[in-house]
């Protein structure tokens, strides 16, 4: 055979078993080989660089894992992307929210936040309270639409970090009620979205055990871990429309709470709607569109569900890690009870076990659950759950008057 | 437990650092172990089935070597049945009892039995079946050791889809076992990694206009939708099974085991005939070596050859699925592999003439896809006749997904043509770890689906 047959067939061969080859004819080259006739040095063969050693390659895929650690960090965990948020999507309204707070120099005034779901965003006017509380307090409105007690742990623990920033912090509640409405509060996957920007990887095992279904905990797990995955949706809009997003993003971060102060409420009216609970039957006055008519059965005709005693846990886990959170703090921690809805709502049966074990906690205020039952009425609401532009004012300027009492500001 | 689950990733660390820790001769034992609870993760009581199959088919070996006469013949035969039967009853049993019964009372609605499919069943009894045959035919010594045989028909990065592992294959690399040179090493992380973006990225891509498609083809009639729709799913299925085994092979290889080959850009095929050549390629070799070539291969005539054909290819598309749509995508390929050969003969075309009939093979193969897909035969009538309708409608694909074909296209040909996969494995280190942090993110970020979707072929 030809020596440059030898060659061809050598690199023809596996690189693996090329390797094993050379070992091999190194191993000849220790023998003895007088005998050997002397061949023609052959030409060097090309190797390609690469790690010497198994024990090289496993390092180089931990570090290559690390660098994507690194990496992904930078992106999602120096809190640079999240400047570029869609303001309305879940991780958007947070973010800016804690933003806006955290961007603004405390006020000479005392401040007080108002934090709720939608129902605050939409029914709580900043401005009115503040003018009802003779403008001696500067009220936020922390409202996010779709929130909940979890993720607002979370909003005020980084909005006020030393938790001196509000002298005082009403949480509003739909009902004190613990009664169980069906879905289970600890396994609302979308908390996720709404804290993408807040969780810290050490907050990570933490905020997965709170789910109760095991298989939920995995996915948190690894959705709080890996960011990106959990903003998915929201990388590909920037990607596919970069220049609109950084104006918008630009635009929210600078105006928007300045928008959210100005907003006015919405003008639409459900005043002649009638419910009767019992027959399950709904009247609703001429002109209501549909959003408004969906709303309003979402709302009345809510199905009973099991009780589980899972919203007692849970808000005892939550609510009761924002009063943990201001327990050695000035901040006095304010819970209301929400107008229920457009028509007077049937009385829960099930009691209200954990702002009942609230209620004489120091720096604590449970307000009287009919404070504000006098706003059940339709022409108050714009659908089945929010205040319209004539029932926020009236919701508003109560409580700026009452949280001014509680704060002793007159 | 799927490949792309964190559970998976938690077993495959954990499996992986105890191997290596572990003395020699307790690595098969922790190997054995492994793979039996990757099954049972799925569902714990078919492990009698498997452990049953693995010890008919060890003893019948064993029965094979040591005998002599009819009893060889017999111990053949009852390994045979043993697997053949539990494969027809689990995967055919409600097939024919339903032509069976439809047959005998046209127009009555037959009522299924409640059976499920065992996972990986249909790819464990082929790999048994070729260990007992080539045994049988001394091409392959029995296994004295029951552990070894039940790993090499249970050990889990094939277990469920494959790769098809031959017996001389497996134990060529288990009795001379060897860690992975730092190359296989990359070689088989990199592998994963493809194996990661085919399915999460482009399979699960695709998978959305196929089923938005497929879900009710009649609502979108016309030429377009149809191609574009079945395109996708040719597309969905590729990157899908391609992206399993990738991994497989990937996670194989960590372990010092090299897995043939499955895939092998079916796509750029210029001729069916070529497709099959890389195209499952370990299914398809299984077809030829026990099927094709048993029935007389092309030794009998060029008539007999074109049978044979038709039957194999018959038993193959039988074997993805029981249904008359499975046989018809069978018997289409049958039928086209036939007339290839009496057209063009064996043959690969070579230069610029592969370019239009790779297109052609493409829209062939394609069209093969619609009776493999589609839920009845009367829907795939439906769409294979919307094929070829004047009716234009709209293309199902959006624009990201024609994008990221196009994308695929252009790394299936830079990989065909330039080697571009093993250039990179052969790269710089800074070049491979920005290569991984790339490819992580990518995952990260353009997962087509929220939840993970099981891979197409564990139907099978």
């Amino acid at each position: 055979m030809e020596l440059s047959e030898i060659q061809q067939a050598i690199e023809a061969l596996p690189p693996e078993r090329r390797r094993a080859l050379l070992d091999w004819m190194r191993t000849l080259e220790r023998e003895p080989v007088a005998a050997t006739p002397k061949l023609p040095k052959p030409p060097k063969l090309k190797v390609a660089r690469r790690p010497a050693t198994l024990q090289s390659a496993v390092l180089w895929s931990v570090f290559s894992i690390l660098a994507f650690l690194v990496v992904d960090a930078a992106i999602f965990r120096s809190g640079w992307y999240f400047n570029y948020l869609l303001p309305d999507s879940t991780t958007g309204q947070m973010e800016f929210h804690v933003f806006w707070v955290l961007h603004t120099l405390p006020d000479k005034l005392p401040e007080a936040a108002v934090v709720g779901d939608s129902r605050i965003a939409e029914g709580f006017t900043a401005r009115k309270a503040s003018a009802a509380a003779g403008e001696k307090i500067h009220f936020w409105n922390m409202g996010v639409p779709g929130s909940s007690p979890r993720t607002w742990y979370y909003m005020l623990r980084d909005a006020d970090p030393d938790r001196k920033r509000f002298r005082s912090i009403t949480i509003a509640m739909d009902r004190y009620s613990d009664e169980d409405r069906g879905e289970n509060p600890a396994n609302r996957v979308v908390d996720l979205n709404y804290l993408a920007g807040r969780l810290r990887v050490t907050d990570c095992p933490d905020f997965s055990q709170s789910f109760d279904d095991p298989e939920l905990r995995k996915g948190m797990l690894t959705g709080c871990l890996f960011k990106g995955a959990t903003m998915r949706r929201d990388v590909q809009d920037l990607l596919l429309h970069r220049k609109e997003r950084l104006r918008v993003a630009k635009l929210w971060r600078n105006d928007g709470h300045g928008y959210i102060d100005g907003y006015e409420g919405k003008p639409e009216s459900l005043a002649g709607l009638t419910v009767d609970f019992g027959k399950k039957l709904i009247s609703f006055p001429p002109g209501v569109k549909d959003w408004q008519s969906e709303s309003v059965r979402n709302f009345a005709l809510a199905a009973p569900a099991p009780q589980t005693g899972a919203l007692t846990a849970y808000r005892r886990l939550w609510l009761g890690r924002i009063l943990d959170l201001y327990k050695d703090s000035q901040t006095r921690i304010v819970f209301l009870e929400l107008p229920g809805g457009p028509v007077p709502p049937p009385e829960p049966t099930v009691p209200a076990r954990y702002f009942d074990s609230v209620a004489h906690q120091p720096r604590v205020t449970v307000l009287p659950k009919e404070m504000f039952r006098d706003l059940e009425r339709p022409d108050f609401y714009a659908d089945g759950l929010h205040l319209n532009v004539n029932g926020r004012p009236v919701f508003s300027e109560r409580l700026g008057r009452k949280v001014a009492e509680l704060m002793g500001v007159n | 437990m799927l490949f792309t689950t964190l559970n998976f990733a938690v077993f495959l660390v954990v499996v992986l650092v105890a191997f290596y820790l572990l003395p020699k001769p307790a690595r098969r034992y922790l190997l054995l172990a492994a793979s039996l609870f990757f099954y049972m993760a799925w569902n714990p009581k078919f492990v009698v089935l498997i452990v049953g199959l693995i010890s008919i088919d060890y003893f019948a070996a064993l029965w094979i070597i040591h005998k002599q006469g009819p009893a060889r013949r017999m111990a053949l035969l009852v390994s045979l049945f043993a697997n053949i039967g539990l494969l027809g009853w689990f995967k055919y049993a409600n097939f024919i009892r339903e032509t069976v019964l439809t047959l005998a009372h046209p127009g009555v609605a037959v009522q299924p039995l409640d059976i499920i499919l065992p996972l990986g069943i249909s790819f464990h009894t082929f790999q048994s079946i070729s260990y007992v045959i080539d045994v049988y035919r001394g091409e392959q010594p029995a296994i004295k050791s029951y552990v070894d045989y039940a790993l090499f028909v249970a050990f889990f990065p094939q277990l469920v889809a494959g790769p098809i592992v031959r017996a001389r294959e497996f134990f060529l690399d288990y009795f001379n076992w060897q860690p992975p040179t730092a190359e296989e090493w990359q070689r088989g992380v990199s592998m994963i990694l493809t194996g990661f973006v085919k399915k999460l990225i482009c399979a699960d891509q695709f998978a959305n206009a196929a089923d938005r498609y497929y879900s009710n083809p009649q609502a979108m009639p016309g030429l377009l939708p149809a191609w574009s729709g079945t395109i996708a799913f040719g597309l969905q299925i590729f990157f899908d099974f391609s992206g399993y085994t990738d991994i497989a092979i990937g996670v194989a290889l960590l372990f010092g085991f090299h897995f043939p080959e499955n895939f092998r850009r079916p796509y750029l095929s210029a001729s069916v005939t070529e497709f099959w050549r890389r195209w499952h390629m370990t299914l398809s070799g299984w077809l030829r070596d026990y099927i094709y070539i048993s029935l007389g291969g092309n030794r009998r005539g060029n008539l007999r050859t074109y049978a044979n054909l038709m039957m194999t290819m018959l038993l193959g598309g039988l074997w993805h699925g029981a249904s008359w749509n499975f046989v018809i995508w069978g018997g289409y390929h049958g039928a086209v592999l036939s007339l290839e050969r009496i057209v063009w003969g064996r043959g690969e075309k070579q230069g610029l003439l592969r370019i239009p009939l790779a297109a052609l093979t493409f829209l062939i193969v394609n069209i093969g896809w619609v009776f493999f897909r589609a839920k009845t035969l009367a829907a795939s009538v439906f769409v294979v006749g919307q094929m070829f309708t004047a009716e234009l409608g709209k293309v199902v694909l959006t624009p990201v997904q024609i994008r990221l074909a196009l994308a695929t296209l252009a790394v299936a040909l830079a990989e065909e043509y330039g080697g571009l996969l093993t250039k990179l494995t052969h790269s710089p280190a800074w070049l491979r770890t920005a290569a991984v942090v790339v490819t992580l993110l990518a995952i990260e970020l353009f997962t087509a689906s929220d939840q993970s979707l099981p891979f197409v072929y564990f139907q099978f």
